[in-house]
């Protein structure tokens, strides 16, 4: 096991990963921007350094500054958290060329995964199910072919797109030369390049991802899916649980085979997330993750394994110790994101300080934050302040236990996604649990229209 | 000015990257070799202890904009220096990279603020140095 370790994060993950490291026996070096001087995270760790002023740029993304501050404390590994340089192949390189562990999978297998047109071709390799799709489609009765075997609607895309700028949804054949040739001219118009391809639109799919855990010793395991369903218009995650609700059996398998399988084929080691879209009886890979998440606690909470340990643990060499018999889930878990954010306003994200902080605890409820009373958000990093989670016997147990941790929480001085995410428990959609990624967006244009018309 | 003689200057300066060379801290030097008055030199470069000068005029902070190991530059600056010109005081190693340190203008060392070896962070002050 490792002596001492640099947590290169900020935040309620930081804190997290903080305290895993201190079970573990091993020391911590925390580092900070100077807007975050005061953080949860630079107090419990055993050593804190700045590494720049506030915005991320310059601090929490200053490879040189995070390297230097391992190396000068004499550090044996590096965990990066989630978001920021986790998923950077380069800052794991050059972490690796300073004799410092990243923790996290080899660089290489986060450079291909971290490309989605790579990741996508090597899973099809792994015999995995991607989206189906075309190349670039040079002819209009190129594109009457690919539509005919990929099957209406389709969404005609542009290679150099962005914005929504030549793209066109196509439902019926004979709408679609029309919009080829007006998704080719926007494209050309906007990016002076004309090349469209075509992929298969999934409406109103499922977010379902899997979690797993690989050793360096060619253990491989699934901690069963997520549901993630539950997705603000920025397609960010507010609500995410554990088994996903109404998924067939058979689907449910399906998808945990396949990330076993593509993790094998492409030597991937650590903790990672597959993420599929669903649509019907019918699973697509979206994109890998190469680090941990900020969802894991869910699984974590029915499969009683600690997720960031067995990082730390795996990164040091150490075996997982037992197989996929050997886990077995329990129960179901919730997560709701409270955000400083005001949901009226998109989910505008607030900063400032906040004050009356009051987090609920007892049976089966977990909260993880770095908020505490007096504590300031600072303008430049994510929204998110605390990640409250719910543990029941059954689904209903979990949410009815939600529903009275979320009452419990208290976080004034800013707005938060507290009482939204209670409305949503509430929703007929999320009791049946038959929502998908198009709920969340409809659920807040309702809320806005039912408030306007209540004036 | 009737600064102290530039003899006692280089004195104090060979005392203090002694005490730098030999990573000591206590101001208590004896050398045999060393006249008592060398020993005795009240401007002992015990970093991090600061000599207060008269009233200042303006302090000045110089900080570390860098992460990694402080170190000093020779010739060592010692507390109660005077400064006229500019020069390299000390420098931050980053990954190999000497990052300098620079006393930026005239001015008098008034404290050394960190030990030769330290680590130090990204706004650490390193020296304070007085502007008349």
């Amino acid at each position: 096991m490792f002596h001492k370790v640099l947590i290169a994060n900020r935040g309620e993950i930081a804190v997290r990963v903080n305290r895993a490291c201190h079970g573990l026996g091993v020391q911590t070096v925390a580092i900070y921007s100077q807007a975050d001087k005061d953080a949860m995270h630079v107090s419990e760790a055993d050593e804190a350094y700045c590494v720049g002023p506030g915005p991320a740029a310059r601090s929490y993304l200053d490879v040189a500054n995070i390297v230097s501050t391992a190396l000068a404390t004499r550090c044996e590994a590096v965990h990066p958290g989630y978001g920021f340089l986790a998923e950077n192949a380069r800052f794991a390189e050059i972490c690796g060329d300073h004799g410092l562990v990243f923790i996290g999978p080899r660089p290489p297998v986060i450079g291909a995964m971290g490309d989605k047109a790579t990741a996508k071709r090597i899973m099809k390799e792994a015999g995995v199910a991607t989206t189906p799709g075309s190349d670039i489609l040079e002819s209009v009765q190129k594109a009457r072919d690919a539509a005919k075997r990929i099957g209406y609607p389709v969404l005609l895309k542009a290679t150099a797109g962005g914005g929504g700028k030549g793209m066109r949804v196509v439902e019926r054949p004979e709408d679609l030369d029309r919009a080829f040739a007006s998704a080719t001219a926007e494209a050309e118009a906007s990016f002076k390049d004309g090349r469209i391809y075509m992929e298969k639109l999934l409406i109103h799919p499922r977010h379902v991802e899997v979690q797993v855990l690989a050793d360096e010793h060619g253990t491989v395991v699934h901690l069963g899916e997520r549901d993630c369903s539950i997705q603000k218009p920025s397609h960010q995650k507010l609500i995410e649980e554990t088994p996903a609700p109404n998924l067939a059996t058979k689907l449910r398998s399906a998808l945990h085979d396949m990330a076993v399988k593509a993790c094998k084929s492409v030597g991937y080691t650590n903790a990672g997330t597959l993420e599929f879209l669903v649509a019907g009886d019918r699973a697509y890979f979206m994109e890998m993750n190469t680090r941990i998440q900020v969802e894991h606690p869910v699984t974590e909470m029915v499969y009683g394994i600690d997720i960031v340990k067995e990082q730390i643990r795996i990164a040091s060499g150490e075996r997982l110790g037992y197989t996929q018999r050997d886990v077995q889930p329990r129960g179901h878990a919730i997560e709701c994101r409270i955000n400083a954010e005001d949901p009226q306003n998109n989910f505008a994200p607030g900063a400032g300080a906040v004050t009356g902080v009051a987090f609920p605890d007892g049976p089966g409820v977990r909260v993880d934050t770095h908020v505490y009373d007096g504590a300031s958000v600072p303008p430049y990093y994510d929204s998110l302040l605390a990640k409250v989670v719910a543990f029941g016997d059954t689904r209903s147990a979990a949410i009815e236990r939600m529903e009275g941790a979320l009452r419990q929480t208290v976080i004034e001085g800013v707005r938060t996604t507290t009482a939204e995410c209670l409305e949503i428990l509430q929703t007929r959609e999320f009791r049946d649990g038959t929502y998908d990624v198009g709920f969340l967006p409809a659920f807040m244009t309702g809320a806005a229209a039912a408030s306007q018309a209540h004036g | 000015m009737s600064s102290p003689s530039d003899g006692i200057a280089a004195r104090v300066r060979a005392l203090a990257e002694f005490l730098v060379e030999n990573d000591l801290q206590s101001v208590s030097i004896e050398r045999s070799d060393e006249s008592f008055e060398v020993a005795r030199v009240p401007a002992a470069p015990a970093v991090p202890i600061a000599v207060v000068g008269p009233a200042a005029v303006r302090v000045d902070q110089i900080v570390a904009d860098r992460v990694g190991i402080f170190h000093l530059t020779r010739p060592v600056p010692f507390a109660g220096e005077v400064l006229d010109g500019d020069r390299e005081l000390a420098y931050v190693e980053q990954l190999g990279i000497r990052n300098p340190i620079r006393n930026r203008g005239a001015g008098r060392v008034t404290a050394i603020l960190q030990r030769d070896g330290d680590v130090v962070d990204y706004g650490r002050a390193l020296f304070e140095i007085e502007r008349s």
